[in-house]
């Protein structure tokens, strides 16, 4: 499948090319330089250039916005919200059936559902509230929502929160913290970039609706959001589940009896 | 009051001038480029001139379909960035109400015969960008309602526009320019009003569109011109 990534070189970029890279044929895209390691075929290209993305669209099956700018207020509008339009404008032009966006959850799950409930799930409707990355990537999911709804694009949201390195599980913002309160939708950087792949590869009939939102997190037992829709619909497995995060069993056990008795 | 009216060089603006001007101290901005006589200018960014906009003032009026024009990008610029910008600084600075002027073409793809009420989702076509906007424009107001840092009540009008003359007999949507002014003037004043609060409003007219009883209920001094 030929597959426009848009926003590829950010933290999430890598390892979404890394799970795609052998099974598509990329062309990635960002308004900085790639990665010294990326090999592949790249175009510099800014999100919100909406004649530029309709230009790099040509010819593609899919298109796959991994873009984000969180705390610049111009910015963050240009890239989350006037970028997924700049991606559905792209994707009627060219008749593309199929685009993928990615943003934190709390673009569907703001503060007035992640603050009283549980169960929280990614069929809600969104309430992002007014915090600028959430407001800015909820204006975008709304515009991919009505293009959608219109032209019978198929939409695949996936909603993140919390990434973590496999290795030690710490995040690229803050140290690893263990036996602590964590954030209740951690998940390995492996594998947010396997449900994109998850997100490419699924078929359409497994899909309910043209428009469909996903929690991408393992299993984990808070119980405070709920990813059963995107192991059952996506099919994704998740290799990492951050165990260490929120179970206190000894990392260095004294022996193998450790705990047996 | 003191109220401040957003796109002023815009046709719904000037109606909306025109019927606010005797009655409270007006404040007119629009941005560069379109402003003369007593319009202030301002791109409505996140600097302090924003903020400066909306200091002193009770409630705003904000043309959020059809009051600016440009290109798409610009367009879609204006209506969710330029929004999100001013209902900052108007929640910061704490201004009371906000008032959004939008429109019931939003629920133009649905049938004649249907009872469209407030209570209906919205349906805007991604192909009119004037439509999408303001449906956009709407959204960025929503938000900052749930949060409850200001009260917003969202007009949708009907069309179209008639000043002088009679609605044509297609024109079941039609409000008159003396409906527009009281019902702006009627939410500028009336206390009874959730957080957010979407309202309907045309005039009566043969074979009346779009139902208006909420603003009927709502906004009493324009009850009894209002189809009952």
């Amino acid at each position: 499948m030929k597959i426009l990534i848009l926003g590829g070189n950010g933290m999430l970029g890598p390892w979404a090319v890394k799970a795609m890279q052998d099974r598509h044929d990329i062309l990635l895209t960002d308004i900085n330089d790639p990665y010294p390691e990326y090999t592949g075929k790249f175009q510099k290209l800014s999100v919100d250039d909406v004649d530029g993305v309709v230009k790099a669209a040509k010819g593609m099956d899919m298109i796959v916005n991994l873009s984000v700018l969180r705390p610049h207020r111009q910015i963050a509008f240009d890239v989350n919200t006037m970028g997924n339009y700049a991606m559905m404008v792209a994707a009627r032009e060219h008749r593309i059936k199929r685009v993928i966006t990615t943003g934190p959850h709390f673009q569907m799950v703001g503060q007035q559902y992640e603050e009283w409930d549980f169960d929280l799930n990614p069929d809600m409707p969104p309430a992002p509230g007014t915090r600028l990355y959430a407001h800015t990537k909820a204006l975008g999911q709304e515009i991919c929502r009505v293009f959608s709804e219109r032209h019978g694009i198929q939409v695949i949201t996936l909603l993140y929160y919390n990434m973590k390195h496999s290795w030690n599980l710490g995040g690229p913002e803050a140290p690893v913290v263990y036996h602590e309160d964590m954030v209740p939708f951690s998940t390995a950087w492996q594998d947010c970039g396997t449900a994109v792949r998850a997100a490419v590869e699924v078929s359409e009939e497994r899909l309910a609706s043209k428009n469909e939102a996903f929690f991408i997190f393992p299993d984990l037992p808070h119980r405070k959001h709920d990813n059963e829709k995107t192991r059952r619909v996506l099919g994704w497995r998740p290799r990492y589940q951050v165990e260490r995060l929120w179970n206190k069993d000894s990392r260095n056990p004294e022996s193998h009896l450790t705990e047996a008795f | 009051m003191n109220v401040l009216i957003t796109s002023a060089a815009s046709a719904t603006a000037q109606i909306i001038i025109g019927a606010l001007g005797g009655m409270h101290t007006l404040r007119l901005t629009d941005l560069p480029g379109k402003t003369s006589g007593d319009i202030i200018k301002n791109e409505l960014g996140h600097e302090s001139e924003t903020d400066e906009l909306v200091t002193g003032i009770d409630a705003i009026v904000n043309i959020g379909y059809q009051g600016q024009s440009g290109s798409n990008t610009h367009l879609m610029d204006y209506h969710t960035r330029r929004m999100y910008n001013l209902l900052q600084a108007a929640s910061d600075a704490g201004v009371k109400r906000y008032i959004n002027i939008s429109t019931l073409k939003l629920f133009q793809d649905h049938e004649e015969n249907l009872v469209v009420t407030e209570k209906w989702r919205s349906d805007p076509p991604a192909e009119d960008i004037e439509l999408l906007v303001a449906h956009m424009a709407e959204y960025v107001c929503k938000e900052f309602a749930r949060d409850r840092l200001i009260q917003v009540v969202n007009l949708r009008l009907g069309w179209p526009f008639i000043g002088d003359s009679l609605a044509g007999s297609d024109d079941t949507a039609a409000i008159s320019h003396g409906m527009i002014g009281e019902s702006i003037t009627a939410v500028l004043t009336t206390e009874d009003l959730i957080q957010w609060q979407d309202i309907h409003v045309q005039s009566p007219v043969d074979h009346q569109r779009f139902i208006t009883k909420t603003a009927a209920r709502l906004l009493p001094e324009l009850a009894g011109r209002l189809s009952s």
